[in-house]
């Protein structure tokens, strides 16, 4: 057996270790992404091996103990898909019309990037991580920074990459954070009506993010047409009238707060512009050469506006788009931080 | 030392990596309350109650190292929440040599909440801040506890890996 001695030096040898270990990865280390990039070739035949035994069983389980909520759930889907039929005729009208008014105005479209379309095939095994492992790589082009979004909007961004995988940061994930910008108009009352405000007494941002506030004015025409009226023709000219539609663009830096917390927006001061936030607005990505994305991504909308005492700014709480819980199928934008579009 | 520490290494690496794929595969998977049962913690400390505290440190940093290779956190810092983990649970060795199975799932359920707590405790002072939370209430408990019940059933496979054999009580003849 071994002496008292012997033991403390395993344990001493164990913590030095570990945290030699920490100082070097966190100050980025070749050969520890190289270990690190040999373990992933290893696990991956051994996770198809063992997925290929427990997956009948699995399933078996599934079938016995789900089966009346699979249906129920089967049942919803269903009712959802019908009432969004609408919601789609209505979105493709408004995405034409968006298209259209690009053409003629002769400007780009913001978000015209390609993308690598990947699937999940891995959830993060911890409780205190948010990540997802997707089966493309670097032979797929794909390189760490580059955004991940699905149907419903910004899923996360590449961390780590594998020859043939990798690993997605996802956007609740306290580690993650990105420039971001809330849509709203003058005349939009918001969803729910009211905002809830709820005083923190005695919290402090400590944000060093910045805020800015950009108003665009957009001229909304409509021409009255002579010929649309019934009656005599006249030789009048057309009839226009110009209506002003106010959009506030407010720029904040959105951070994840782990688990399946919503996300927070930080604003640093609370100026007048931001009355026109409110619950139910839009958030998107906001770009720059500095952001983590391109510009124009819906990320999700605001749930809840925290005003706060004293000179610290309202937080504001921004639920995803994406359910992050059930991700299948996303898509990896192949856009690297400081690039120009395509 | 070298030997104590080498020889283990042959079962730890093939076991070690069977659970990590368990845990990737299928507790990543099924979550209880939201909170993801560990099954490579719940190996650790069933190692350290049934091999004691050094065998339990050296269970953990392999092991932890292994899942922080696998997944995003920097090296060494699951191997060091888990090595203090298979620690706890192994100074269970320093009251009794052949603890009872309750005995032992107490102390692995120890193990388990010293480990899962150390986990976002070593994040933040590494500088990944923003994971000590009021969810760790219901997360170390349902880990904890979960390892705690899997221990009797581990306790073998941790006893084995670490190259311990149980001792056998044998009667005295005058």
């Amino acid at each position: 057996m071994f002496s008292a001695l012997s033991r403390r030096r395993v344990v001493a040898l164990v913590v030095l270790t570990c945290l030699l270990f920490i100082t070097l990865d966190r100050n980025g280390n070749p050969v520890i992404d190289r270990v690190r990039g040999v373990l992933a070739t290893v696990l991956q035949p051994v996770d198809t091996a063992t997925r290929a035994i427990t997956l009948p069983l699995e399933r078996v389980w599934y079938g016995i103990s789900n089966y009346d909520d699979v249906e129920r759930e089967n049942q919803a889907l269903r009712d959802q898909i019908e009432h969004q039929k609408g919601n789609d005729v209505e979105a493709r009208s408004a995405i034409l019309e968006y298209r259209l008014l690009l053409k003629v105005q002769q400007l780009a479209s913001k978000f015209n990037y390609p993308t690598v379309p990947a699937l999940v095939i891995g959830d993060s095994p911890g409780n205190f991580q948010n990540t997802v492992e997707i089966n493309v790589g670097s032979t797929d082009g794909i390189q760490v920074g580059m955004p991940v979004t699905n149907g419903a909007g910004l899923v996360g961004r590449i961390t780590r990459v594998y020859p043939t995988h990798s690993l997605v940061k996802l956007i609740t994930d306290p580690g993650y954070s990105v420039p971001a910008q809330v849509l709203s108009s003058a005349d939009d009352e918001g969803i729910t009506g009211p905002l809830p405000e709820i005083p923190i007494g005695g919290a402090t941002s400590s944000s060093t993010s910045s805020t800015t506030t950009t108003t665009t004015t957009v001229p909304v025409t409509s021409t009255t047409q002579p010929g649309d009226t019934a009656g005599p023709t006249t030789s009048t000219p057309p009839a226009t009238t110009t209506t002003a539609l106010e959009v506030v663009r407010e720029t904040g830096l959105l951070e994840g707060q782990g688990g399946n917390k919503p996300m927070l927006l930080r604003f640093v001061d609370s100026s007048s512009s931001l009355a026109n936030v409110k619950v139910g607005s839009i958030v998107d990505t906001a770009g720059g050469t500095k952001g983590l994305a391109p510009q124009g991504i819906p990320i999700g909308v605001i749930t809840r506006i925290v005003s706060q005492s004293g000179d610290s700014a309202d937080l504001v709480e921004v639920t995803p788009n994406a359910s992050l819980r059930q991700l299948n199928f996303v898509a990896v934008v192949l856009y690297v931080s400081g690039t120009v579009g395509p | 030392m070298r030997g104590f520490v080498l020889a283990p290494l042959i079962r730890l690496l093939p076991v070690g990596l069977v659970a990590l794929s368990l845990q990737r595969v299928i507790f990543a998977n099924h979550p209880m309350h939201d909170v993801q049962i560990q099954l490579v913690l719940a190996l650790v400390v069933a190692a350290g109650a049934g091999g004691g505290l050094d065998r339990g440190a050296i269970a953990g940093f392999v092991l932890g190292m292994l899942s922080d290779a696998s997944g995003d956190t920097p090296l060494g810092v699951l191997a060091l929440a888990y090595g203090l983990g298979g620690l706890t649970a192994g100074y269970l060795h320093r009251f009794t040599t052949d603890p009872q199975w309750w005995l032992a799932a107490l102390f692995a359920t120890m193990g388990a909440a010293v480990g899962e707590t150390a986990i976002p405790v070593v994040k933040t002072l590494t500088g990944d801040s923003g994971w000590i939370t009021t969810d760790l209430l219901v997360t170390v408990p349902i880990v904890a506890v979960t390892a705690g019940l899997m221990c009797p059933l581990l306790m073998p496979v941790g006893r084995w890996m670490m190259g311990v054999k149980r001792k056998k009580w044998k009667a005295m003849t005058e």
